[in-house]
């Protein structure tokens, strides 16, 4: 693809996204028409359609958006940063690590405000990427060992998660249905509150693209080109959970979209780790908006949670990737 | 990938099995004798050889023996299942629990839990004819249904024991992620009994639960002398293997296939109970190094021993809010494991 080409792709994918957010206005438990979304869009009237459209489906729409524009940008840093194509932010643990604190605090300092969960999201993603890269030896391990070093450490958090809930009772409703994953009935409060940590993603993905570019290279060509490991390592690493810390509080656990979102990008090979990260963070947006609209259509009068349907999307996108062996699957033979 | 073959040559002692005996019967002692109620062990003596006061005779007969025979059958189950599993995907740290199996039980369970709610809730409004009797046959159909995809896809892939691997982890990814949906989604009055399941624990087991669980081990170590010697061909790389006489196919679908009923019956009757299929075979085999037949023998003992004293552990710990057994096995277990993760890969 010719930087034009990757120009156009991205533009495509954003149109795509747009109309995507556009569609989700009319779908839901009671459906629109075209005009009427434009009417009330243009000219908020106070009236039902009105309310549905901006308190409801607009702000839910707008932040299943910011949610996989995060989760895809953490996703394409990790994958790049480990040299490993299964890297996400699920396998390696982050998301789980970042989830489970936030589950702590909601039921043993209540009086925290929610304010803060997406710095303990931060804290308890960090500490869960940390595990999972000295399990792996900075991810630059087997690809197995990275998978099995994070769902390790996911299992272990899932185990706490699951007796926290168990002693929560009643309460335990609400916290499971955040679990899931999903953007039922998130508000603009929720979009504004998380998309700072989005948009630090995003523009500190692309303004570091240089660098997170060469730790495609191995360890030593990186540190031959004048890359400093020890600095630059845990900082994009920071980096890549940054957004996870964000989208984690509104939305809960959404699955495999860190890790398809990149790897569609990928196939249309754009030009350039810019671009990469450019089309990697439109398609994630535009996969989250999709699967939300399918997650409140399809079994109406109830929602389903975005997180099954980006797992039922993202698990056949791994097993393909692995069946495919585009993997750099070294030490397989032995 | 370093397997079962990296294991110290000079570490084989054959005592070691007897030697741990002793504390597999004294473990189960304390199982009996220990309990948030305190029963005098005179008492309890008098119960165990048919007397005792009627109170007595409720807590140990009904409540502590039942559980502590379930949690054996379950410890056999798991720790067996993750060392077949092992050996076969030639991958020290396989585990079903970490291969989709456990998860797919988890799924089953949890649609039956919702399903029978819906069909109770028209006629009677009472929940209580539930019959969860039958929970261990759901957990069972799932874990299968999932160890079948996984069978499957290990065919397409050739028998890699990377991708199967790599694959099992996706596959319980995303059952997990549907099972979680669906408690979120239909859970309302049935979430906690469906949470307790989740967390992996033998409150409230009956002798039910040990009969059920019991055809399945019979099986499953009447199946041993079978696959004893494919089981140790497949220690080696598949051409030294084949060179042996081993019909690769076909041995590996049967011990998969023994390794999916021992963990899916086993997470039918307790629930996800992690690690113990992964920690327990690597512990044995560390135990007995090269010698194969004690490290299979050491499974089987540590299995039941770690799930009884894992169980006893959070009974006593928790006191009235019992910790559930998958709770103390993820907390103990997963330090070892990442530990081990480091090192052995």
């Amino acid at each position: 693809m010719s930087p034009r080409q990757s120009h156009l792709a991205i533009g495509l994918v954003v149109v795509a996204a747009i109309l995507a957010v556009m569609l989700g206005l009319l779908v839901g438990a009671k459906t629109l028409s075209v005009e009427t979304a434009l009417r009330v869009l243009l000219a908020p009237d106070g009236k039902i359609e009105s309310v549905l459209v901006w308190t409801l489906r607009l702000p839910r729409s707008l932040a299943a958006v910011a949610g996989g524009a995060g989760l895809a940008v953490s996703g394409y840093i990790l994958q790049t940063l480990t040299r490993n194509p299964l890297a996400d932010p699920g396998i390696t643990g982050v998301t789980s690590g970042a989830v489970a604190p936030i589950v702590c605090c909601f039921v043993f300092v209540p009086w925290l405000s929610p304010a803060f969960y997406p710095f303990v999201g931060l804290a308890g993603g960090l500490a869960a990427a940390s595990l999972t890269f000295w399990v792996s030896r900075g991810g630059q391990g087997r690809p197995l060992q990275l998978a099995l070093g994070g769902v390790s450490v996911s299992l272990f958090l899932s185990a706490i998660t699951t007796y926290v809930l168990l002693l929560t009772g009643p309460q335990s409703a609400s916290l499971l249905f955040w679990l899931a994953g999903g953007f039922q009935g998130r508000t603009w409060s929720h979009l504004f509150y998380m998309l700072p940590w989005t948009i630090v993603g995003v523009i500190g993905a692309l303004a570091l693209r240089r660098v997170i570019g060469m730790f495609m290279l191995s360890d030593h060509a990186a540190a031959g080109m004048g890359l400093q490991l020890g600095l630059w390592k845990p900082l994009i690493l920071i980096l890549a959970v940054i957004p996870v810390a964000g989208v984690a509080p509104v939305a809960g656990p959404v699955a495999f979209v860190g890790l398809a979102a990149p790897h569609i990008a990928r196939l249309l090979r754009p030009r350039g780790t810019g671009f990469e990260i450019g089309l990697s963070v439109g398609l994630g947006a535009l996969i989250v908006t999709v699967a939300d609209i399918f997650a409140r259509s399809i079994a109406l009068p109830r929602e389903l949670p975005v997180g099954i349907i980006t797992a039922l999307i993202g698990g056949p996108v791994f097993i393909y990737l692995v069946q495919r062996g585009q993997l750099n699957l070294a030490g397989e033979a032995r | 990938m370093s397997g079962p073959q990296s294991i110290p040559a000079d570490a084989a002692p054959i005592w070691m099995f007897p030697a741990l005996v002793a504390p597999a019967i004294l473990s189960l002692a304390a199982a009996i004798f220990l309990g948030v109620a305190d029963i005098p062990l005179g008492d309890v003596a008098a119960v165990l050889t048919g007397g005792g006061a009627a109170e007595a005779r409720l807590i140990i007969l009904d409540i502590r023996l039942p559980r502590i025979a379930t949690g054996i059958l379950a410890g056999i189950h798991f720790s067996l299942a993750g060392y077949l599993l092992q050996t076969i995907t030639r991958n020290p740290l396989a585990d079903p629990s970490l291969m989709g199996v456990s998860q797919g039980a988890t799924l089953s369970v949890t649609i039956f839990l919702l399903f029978t709610v819906y069909i109770l809730e028209p006629g009677s409004n009472t929940l209580a004819e539930l019959p969860v009797a039958w929970l261990p046959a759901a957990g069972l159909a799932g874990g299968l249904l999932a160890g079948g995809v996984i069978y499957l896809l290990a065919f397409r892939l050739g028998l890699s024991a990377l991708r199967i691997t790599l694959c099992g982890v996706a596959v319980g990814a995303v059952l997990h992620a549907v099972a979680i949906g669906l408690i979120a989604g239909w859970g309302s009055a049935r979430i906690e009994i469906i949470l307790e399941w989740l967390s992996g624990s033998l409150y409230a087991r009956s002798w039910d639960h040990a009969v059920f669980l019991l055809p399945f081990t019979i099986a499953g170590l009447g199946m041993l002398p079978v696959i004893y010697r494919p089981l140790m061909l497949l220690q080696f790389d598949v051409p030294v293997a084949r060179s042996f006489g081993l019909a690769y196919r076909w041995q590996f679908s049967v011990v998969l296939i023994v390794s999916c009923v021992l963990a899916a019956s086993a997470v039918g009757a307790v629930g996800p109970v992690v690690f113990v299929g992964i920690i327990v075979p690597h512990l044995a085999r560390l135990l007995a190094g090269r010698n194969f037949m004690l490290s299979l023998a050491l499974t089987i003992v540590l299995g039941a021993v770690t799930v009884t004293l894992g169980d006893l552990a959070g009974r006593l710990l928790g006191q009235a809010e019992e910790i559930p057994i998958g709770v103390v096995t993820a907390v103990f277990g997963a330090p070892l494991l990442l530990a081990l993760l480091r090192k052995t890969m």
